[in-house]
């Protein structure tokens, strides 16, 4: 299937995903993505922004619904009892940071970086490792190749754990809360990582509680509460001057405004 | 009374035979307890329940049975139940592995427990195969968490292989006993006895410490 300019490169459908009875995380939530887009999620806690990464990651089963990357459908639900089914061919193509940089601690920081390329893909050794080292010095880890992640700070664990991803030449890229967990002074290193990748048209959805970066980094902000998209626009639009009065209310709640 | 160790040396060969048989008995049965326990372990934390029930009864009954007991019940009944003659260290080695298998299983099912499900998703995330994420990513977590509680295990096992004496196995106990009696030497040779238990299993429980801070807190885990 060929991609026309400005054909979807991910299209949510309709996204239904509870855990248990009761708890209804995504209530049909509709997302598109254009290609070279820069989509952040922000929201309240609990307001279905980690379940949406997971889930478009193939890490949690939905209920209903479906997501379509390049046209795709790589998953959906199917048959009378709804199994989740996942093309993981298609999902190849995307990587995913999370917050709690989830480096394997038993491999240093190299062995971390070919382990999938190697293992996965088949690439050799010395290939992988030149591509990995090379990653390392564009994100200022040339020196950390071999340190193991407990000898490292939040900031070069997440770095790492970025350049990882990079690894599998992912065609869009996943960031879950990847600043959240780290001390204030080591935030601003993670964000140039990703602004840098901004800078090269990686496709990429954030989810992150920084209006700052939110601000800087955004083609695109979504605000999810409820289990629903409430407003998606422009960052100006949604950070700036919401149309929506939940949206507003969120962001005088972050910015401090008003109490 | 007057100690006269001298009199330990006559017996040294005797002595290093004895202490010679512990140590095979104790290393067979760490090689095969430790396989034992990981699979176990595995069996333990298995998606079916007839695996995990038949697990924990096997973990739970070892655990809960001294090990004396244990000794005596494969030594006296097995054959009486098989219908057939073990030699005395094949009796040892079955109920000693048994014993290794129970303790080292938990120490295994506490290693694999421990390693967090975000490492899961990472798998995911980097598109690993299964079979990838059990050989290069649980597998060799699993074993280097299990390493200084499997050494304490091993030490454990080392000295209650003593216990193989009471059923007429010739272990470094056994043959400290006899020579005691003999001799009507106590105090001498079973000192010496306690002494040689001692020098092998203390630089062992050292070995432990050394293990954890060295090797584990730089991988922190």
């Amino acid at each position: 299937m060929t991609m026309s300019f400005s054909a979807p490169l991910v299209k949510i459908q309709s996204l239904h995903k509870s855990y248990g009875p009761h708890i209804q995380v995504l209530k049909g939530l509709d997302v598109e993505m254009k290609p070279g887009e820069r989509v952040v999620v922000i929201g309240p806690s609990g307001g279905g922004k980690s379940t949406l990464l997971r889930v478009m990651m193939g890490l949690e089963k939905i209920d209903s619904g479906s997501i379509s990357f390049g046209g795709k459908p790589y998953i959906f639900s199917e048959g009378a009892d709804r199994k989740t089914v996942i093309d993981t061919e298609v999902r190849r193509s995307i990587g995913m940071v999370f917050q709690h940089y989830t480096l394997f601690p038993h491999l240093s920081v190299i062995q971390n970086l070919i382990l999938a390329p190697c293992k996965v893909r088949g690439e050799n050794k010395a290939s992988a490792t030149k591509r990995a080292q090379a990653l390392l010095e564009r994100f200022g880890l040339g020196a950390k190749a071999s340190a193991y992640p407990a000898q490292l700070s939040g900031g070069q664990k997440q770095r790492v754990a970025i350049a990882r991803a990079l690894m599998l030449d992912p065609k869009l890229m996943l960031f879950d809360e990847v600043t959240s967990a780290l001390d204030p002074e080591l935030v601003a290193e993670v964000e140039q990582v990703i602004l840098q990748l901004a800078g090269q048209d990686m496709p990429m959805m954030i989810v992150t509680h920084d209006m700052w970066f939110a601000k800087n980094i955004a083609s695109r902000v979504i605000f999810c509460a409820g289990g629903v998209v409430v407003e998606d626009g422009p960052p100006e639009q949604v950070l700036g001057s919401p149309k929506e009065e939940r949206t507003r209310e969120f962001i005088d709640r972050v910015f401090h405004i008003r109490h | 009374m007057t100690l006269d160790f001298s009199i330990v040396l006559r017996f040294q060969e005797a002595l290093a035979l004895g202490l010679w048989m512990t140590i095979k008995l104790t290393l067979i049965c760490v090689v095969l307890g430790c396989s034992l326990g990981f699979s176990i372990g595995l069996a333990r934390t298995s998606r079916s329940a007839l695996l995990r029930a038949a697990s924990s009864i096997y973990v739970e009954f070892f655990r809960g049975t001294p090990v004396l007991v244990q000794l005596f019940w494969i030594f006296f009944c097995l054959p009486l139940i098989l219908g057939v003659e073990l030699s005395n260290l094949t009796s040892g080695v079955i109920a000693l592995t048994l014993y290794m298998g129970a303790i080292s299983s938990e120490t295994f099912r506490a290693s694999l427990k421990s390693i967090g499900p975000e490492q899961l998703d990472a798998c995911v995330a980097l598109d690993l195969p299964r079979r990838v994420q059990v050989t290069s990513v649980i597998l060799p977590q699993a074993v280097l968490r299990a390493v200084p509680t499997l050494l304490s295990n091993c030490v454990s096992l080392f000295k209650e292989s003593a216990l193989v004496s009471a059923v007429g196995m010739a272990d470094l106990m056994f043959v400290g006993q006899n020579i005691s009696n003999n001799t009507a030497r106590p105090v001498e040779v079973l000192t010496v006895v306690a002494l040689i238990y001692f020098v092998i299993a203390f630089p062992l429980t050292r070995a432990v410490t050394l293990v954890e801070r060295r090797v584990l807190a730089k991988l922190a885990i």
